[in-house]
């Protein structure tokens, strides 16, 4: 079955029909990290919750309704952006080491962060605003010093991004060393990625942005589908290399920023699920977008479950499940298949 | 016929004793400044840190503890709560499957996210920040009277403050030797005076001397402390008593270090340092008595 969609020709149908099915496996990956946890839920449980049998204040309910649910639709969120966000960079950046993060977006926007704790505003969306200003500021920082007269040209974009990031991770570090306990911890939880913070209120902000971002994204495949065989290629195919560079660093920055927000750093997930993808499907952008975006979905989910529940009642930070589980499985289909970066 | 009498008399009974039956619905205000109702005395209670579960045993509490967090091993039989996850970061879900009728928490960690979701279970969540040795009696005090046993409370805490009256008396006309409180091995780190140990080395009659170090939980180098000459080191043994040994073997070699050269080089249990419960109280004794050991603490 794998074999059919790494056949070259691409059509509409087998786009749906792959999408469709990834999106199956979302919903039984949610069904089932909602049934698991510390306290015992039953499919019976959340079926009788469905149906309107459980009283509002039933315990059960409370934590698949206000604990669970909201948790588990963060992580989909976060894994939707942070692997779709991998797809574009890789391409328009035509580095496979390319990451949702490279640019600096992420220390920046933890600088942002932990400055708002320092400073006292660590409460309500005083996190997520700074952080968010710290992804914004950052990207017009790399896009300002590594654009040069003749265009914005991928690897001083990169040089660019990985100096700002060591750059905003001293700064970090440096305040983690000077603060008090009680803040520290704050901090930390939220640089090792804390997807237990989710509130409603975040996910309506978050999932309209990324949804319309996917969109214009997708709009963007097959003119990333030409800029990866080469800049020069495209240019001569009308392909309108600049402004599709310049809008995509921009827009993925801006899921970025706000991803990075609500959830801390998750490293991995945007660069392995996007080979993922690759080496089990097909690295044409118009199948590529939605399957790696779905599948970083189902990834940080599962992940996020194990997290919780492992060492239950303690909890690991989700970003060693991400990189503990993802290395092997990828280890295994980099060998089998060769990463399928180029399309052949 | 029926005597119709008695009705009225007996009605007005009836009120009385269902009147006098104590059923009582309190407002208090925890450290957050927020205001928690209780309907009634809690049988229910899950302290969120080892400190707050050797309070709860120690009003007597012990059969209404719910459920504990890691390390609360003090007292022994605690250890048998089932436990809720680490004191940072509690495991929200198992909290509220235990349904407790109150929450007692300190101000540190992941606490505002966990107040937030156990408010949204209808959880009283009771907030509190002790910040020095007096604050940590006071809230011994304050869990006493949310807790419905205020005069067990209020004769146990009378009593604690007289030990740390004793320890103030004894320690108030003499010199206040130099101290380097050590809280790890590896890097070397001390406290400034931001902290709760800095106060216990007051209380206890020494001078911390980290106390004007710009960082909380400052490293510092070796050379740092052969610089200022501290009279007393005193190490925190960090659970593992082999590790605070080694640590002292450390400090042995620099004999110019007025510690060292006179053999003031102690250890002391961190848990009776660290913990803002009862326990402080014989921490401060305990530090009382390496620091002055000229005092004859037990002639009273």
């Amino acid at each position: 079955m794998i074999e059919r969609y790494r056949a070259k020709i691409i059509t509409p149908s087998k786009v749906i029909t792959l999408s469709i099915t990834m999106l199956a496996m979302l919903v039984l990956v949610i069904v089932t990290s909602l049934v698991l946890g510390t306290a015992d839920v039953s499919f019976k449980d959340i079926l009788d919750i469905i149906l309107g049998n459980t009283p509002q204040d039933d315990p059960i309910r409370l934590i698949i309704f206000r604990i669970r649910l909201p948790r588990i639709l963060l992580a989909g969120l976060v894994g939707f952006a942070l692997s779709l966000g991998g797809v574009v960079f890789q391409a328009i950046l035509r580095n496979p080491l390319a990451d949702p993060f490279v640019l600096g977006v992420s220390s920046g926007s933890a600088f942002g962060a932990v400055l708002a704790m320092i400073l006292g505003f660590g409460f309500g969306l005083g996190i997520p605003l700074m952080s968010f200003a710290g992804a914004l500021f950052t990207i017009y920082l790399v896009m300002m010093i590594g654009a040069r007269n003749i265009g914005v040209e991928s690897s001083t974009i990169l040089l660019t991004g990985v100096i700002i990031n060591a750059f905003f991770t001293a700064i970090i570090m440096f305040f983690i060393s000077v603060s008090a306990d009680d803040r520290l911890h704050t901090m930390l939880f939220w640089l090792y990625g804390d997807l237990s913070q989710s509130r409603y209120t975040q996910l309506f902000i978050i999932a309209p942005i990324v949804l319309i971002a996917s969109i214009v994204l997708y709009g963007f495949s097959k003119d990333l589908n030409i800029i990866t065989t080469g800049e020069e290629n495209a240019a001569q195919l009308g392909v309108e290399v600049e402004m599709i560079k310049k809008a995509s660093l921009i827009i993925v920055s801006l899921i970025m920023g706000l991803v990075v927000a609500f959830s801390g750093l998750i490293g991995f997930v945007g660069l392995i699920v996007p080979h993922l993808a690759r080496m089990a499907f097909h690295s044409d952008h118009r199948l590529l977008i939605p399957v790696a975006s779905i599948g970083g979905a189902i990834f940080l989910i599962a992940a996020d479950t194990l997290a919780r529940t492992i060492v239950s009642p303690s909890e690991l930070p989700v970003g060693v499940i991400t990189a503990f589980l993802g290395a092997p499985f990828f280890i295994i289909l980099l060998k089998k298949r060769g990463s399928q970066w180029t399309r052949s | 016929m029926k005597d119709y009498r008695l009705i009225i008399p007996n009605i007005i009974l009836a009120a009385l004793l269902l009147w006098s039956v104590p059923s009582w619905s309190m407002t208090f205000k925890d450290a957050l400044g927020r205001e928690v109702t209780l309907s009634d005395a809690p049988e229910r209670i899950i302290p969120l840190a080892p400190s707050l579960t050797e309070i709860l045993y120690y009003l007597g509490l012990g059969d209404n503890v719910a459920g504990v967090t890691e390390y609360s091993y003090y007292p022994p039989e605690a250890k048998e709560k089932p436990s809720v996850g680490s004191y940072i970061d509690p495991n929200i879900e198992e909290i509220i499957t235990l349904s407790p009728d109150l929450v007692i928490g300190t101000k540190d960690g992941n606490l505002p996210n966990s107040v937030y979701l156990l408010e949204q279970a209808h959880i009283p969540v009771y907030v509190i920040n002790p910040r020095n040795v007096r604050d940590s009696l006071s809230t011994i005090d304050e869990i006493g009277e949310l807790c419905g046993v205020p005069e067990k409370a209020h004769q146990l805490v009378e009593n604690l403050n007289k030990r740390l009256e004793a320890v103030q008396n004894a320690v108030a006309s003499r010199e206040r030797p130099l101290v380097f409180l050590q809280i790890n091995k590896a890097p070397v780190m001390t406290v400034n005076k931001n902290t709760f140990l800095n106060d216990l080395i007051i209380l206890a009659g020494g001078t911390n001397m980290t106390a004007d170090e710009p960082i909380t939980y400052p490293r510092i180098s070796i050379e740092e402390v052969i610089r200022k000459k501290p009279d007393i080191i005193i190490i925190s043994t960090m659970d593992m008593e082999e590790l605070g040994e080694k640590a002292r073997d450390e400090w042995m070699k620099w004999k110019s270090i007025p510690a060292v050269k006179n053999n003031r080089v102690y250890l002391i249990d961190s848990d009776i340092i660290n913990r803002p419960s009862q326990r402080i109280i014989d921490g401060l004794e305990a530090m009382a008595r390496l620091i002055h050991p000229e005092i004859n603490w037990d002639k009273k």
